[in-house]
């Protein structure tokens, strides 16, 4: 383990920027956790795979970033909690810049490998089934495809914006995968271990390590085509009727929105194709038009 | 009367309300021209909203007398004003990074489309904004580089300065880029109110009023003499001072203080014993734009913005 990034912090102990390293050589890999500080399975999930690799002798480079937003994550915060900045906007970084653009430097600096991976969790407000997005097409859906999460969701441009890791990383070349699993300020315990072995699975792939053999499979591989998104008709308390990972068949309730006083049942929600539930709202309180439900359609 | 109206409407999850207002000034018709003002975006700014309030009462005196249509946005994020943060609540997200909108997006999305599709053919925009959080900052307008006449128009808003500034990598995201010429006017502290800066920001705006036709200069409450002349400056010219060590800033300068090259802008000193650890030295002659007010910096933070004149 080593600290490749460290900065004086008023009133608190220093912020450093942790990696750790296994094996030498190519192919490497990079991964990275915890850019948001409250998106914890993913920093469980790296940290799950950084045990299984201390049984393993890699034939490659393997950096682990298992949590980058220290200081977030000790305030159940997304960004960075002095100036309220999110450091995955903040890419490629500026050395000389405020201190997101220099621990964002740091981080890209230090994770020049083949393969890159940006793990997060889904947002505070909804779970993910585990899931790996990836361009529409190239070596990048192979090694998607390779990781048998449960969800493949090939997106066109995903990520591209210049200033998020993805984007940068892509920039410059490399390999970028986002994966994403369970639920913000949540840990997801089950989900986490789902991405855990999804990222051995890759890493087993590009033969750094040895094929795990999980039992994985992947349920849905979609395009945005594929996905059926259900928004809020309305404002009000959403109760959901399903879990992600659940199979579901036309007409089959996702879930309801009743008022949050007195209970009266405004809508409905429910499945128009056969599908896997990839994302379901958490916090129940919904504004017209936000996320509710996500189905990954099925042949 | 003027005509108050909302541009969207959004129904929150409790079942309350939350409507964005305009309040429209003058009457509308062809080859009028139409200024829209527009504060609020972030929650933090709360200089910008009563600006626009003060801009309103100014207009609500001389309605009959306006020869064009003043279309007036006091709070385009009242949720955010309502807890003072910068940031649209619950979503977390800023409203000033989600322009041009989404009609069929979430609350924020929606509003920033409904504000484009209502603003959308105006004459003149102008952006009220206050200064940004833990900072202040000196009265100044912002145009986009290259935009002369916007910079010209901005020439008569009564600040110190005109930055023509070259647009950052999230600048199309920005409500101001929606609608080329915007002039953007910022002054004081971040999430406070200053009566002086708000009332040269209220002049400012009704002295450009006059100037894109819309109102009399005989109808100005001030004379015009009185305004400030400012300079045009570009990004070059434009310095950010940052603190290389972590600690508490402790300026010496106050905004638009005049400054050599090499003048002490104020020092950093320990949180934990009260020891000078840096003195932050002026990077030119100029006049100190911003200062932060906010003490706690790390490496890195901005300390202050000095302008070579």
């Amino acid at each position: 383990m080593s600290v490749i990034f460290s900065i004086d912090a008023p009133y608190r102990g220093q912020y450093e920027l942790h990696r750790l390293t296994y094996g030498s050589g190519g192919p490497s890999v990079a991964i990275v956790a915890g850019l948001h500080g409250n998106e914890l399975n993913g920093i469980h999930a790296v940290n799950m795979l950084n045990k299984m690799l201390r049984a393993q002798r890699p034939k490659g480079t393997v950096h682990l970033f298992p949590l980058v937003n220290t200081f977030g994550a000790d305030q159940a915060t997304k960004r960075w909690p002095y100036d309220d900045q999110d450091i995955n906007h903040a890419f490629p970084g500026d050395p000389d810049g405020s201190v997101v653009q220099r621990i964002a430097h740091a981080l890209f600096e230090s994770t020049d490998a083949e393969v890159c991976i940006d793990v997060h969790s889904g947002a505070p407000h909804v779970r993910e089934i585990p899931q790996v997005r990836a361009p529409m097409g190239g070596d990048e859906l192979e090694l998607a495809r390779a990781m048998k999460l449960p969800v493949v969701w090939r997106r066109p441009g995903i990520r591209l914006e210049p200033t998020g890791l993805i984007g940068a990383w892509r920039a410059a070349g490399r390999k970028a995968l986002h994966m994403v699993g369970g639920r913000g300020i949540t840990l997801d315990n089950r989900h986490a271990t789902t991405m855990a072995n999804g990222l051995f699975n890759l890493l087993g792939h590009l033969g750094v390590c040895g094929q795990m053999g999980s039992g994985m499979d992947t349920l849905a591989d979609v395009t945005h085509a594929d996905v059926e998104a259900h928004r809020a008709s309305c404002g009000g308390f959403f109760v959901a009727e399903v879990r992600v990972g659940d199979p579901v068949q036309p007409g089959h309730l996702l879930g309801y929105i009743q008022s949050p006083i007195g209970g009266e049942r405004l809508d409905e929600v429910r499945a128009g194709r056969p599908g896997i539930v990839m994302t379901v709202r958490a916090y129940p309180m919904v504004h017209a038009q936000e996320l509710l439900v996500r189905v990954a359609g099925t042949p | 009367m003027p005509e108050m109206s909302a541009v969207i409407q959004v129904e929150l999850p409790s079942g309350d309300k939350l409507a964005i207002i305009r309040r429209r000034f003058g009457r509308p018709g062809p080859d009028v021209p139409r200024v829209c003002i527009v504060a609020g975006i972030r929650g933090d700014a709360p200089e910008g909203v009563r600006v626009a309030h003060q801009v309103a009462k100014v207009l609500e005196e001389c309605e009959d007398r306006l020869t064009g249509v003043v279309d007036v946005y006091p709070c385009a994020n009242p949720l955010g004003a309502h807890q003072g943060t910068r940031m649209w609540p619950f979503f977390d997200v800023d409203l000033n990074r989600r322009f041009p909108g989404k009609e069929t997006g979430h609350q924020p999305d929606r509003v920033a489309h409904a504000l484009c599709s209502d603003i959308r053919g105006a004459t003149q925009v102008i952006e009220l904004r206050g200064a940004r959080e833990a900072f202040s900052e000196v009265i100044h307008a912002q145009v986009r580089e290259r935009d002369t006449a916007a910079a010209q128009l901005a020439m008569g808003a009564n600040v110190s300065l005109v930055w023509a500034r070259k647009p950052g990598p999230a600048a199309t995201q920005t409500f101001a880029h929606q609608f080329p010429g915007t002039i953007v006017l910022e002054g004081g502290t971040g999430n406070r109110l200053n009566a002086a800066v708000g009332q040269d920001l209220q002049e400012g705006v009704i002295h450009l009023l006059t100037q894109v036709g819309v109102l009399a200069e005989v109808d100005l409450p001030f004379h015009w003499a009185a305004l400030n002349r400012p300079t045009v400056v570009s990004d070059a010219q434009v310095f950010r001072v940052r603190a290389e060590r972590s600690g508490l800033f402790l300026p010496e300068f106050e905004v638009w203080s005049e400054v050599e090259v090499g003048a002490s802008l104020g020092h950093v000193i320990d949180s934990e014993n009260g020891a000078v650890l840096e003195t932050i030295l002026s990077p030119t002659k100029g006049r100190v734009m911003a200062v932060r007010e906010h003490p706690v910096v790390y490496v890195g933070t901005m300390v202050a913005r000095v302008v070579s004149l």
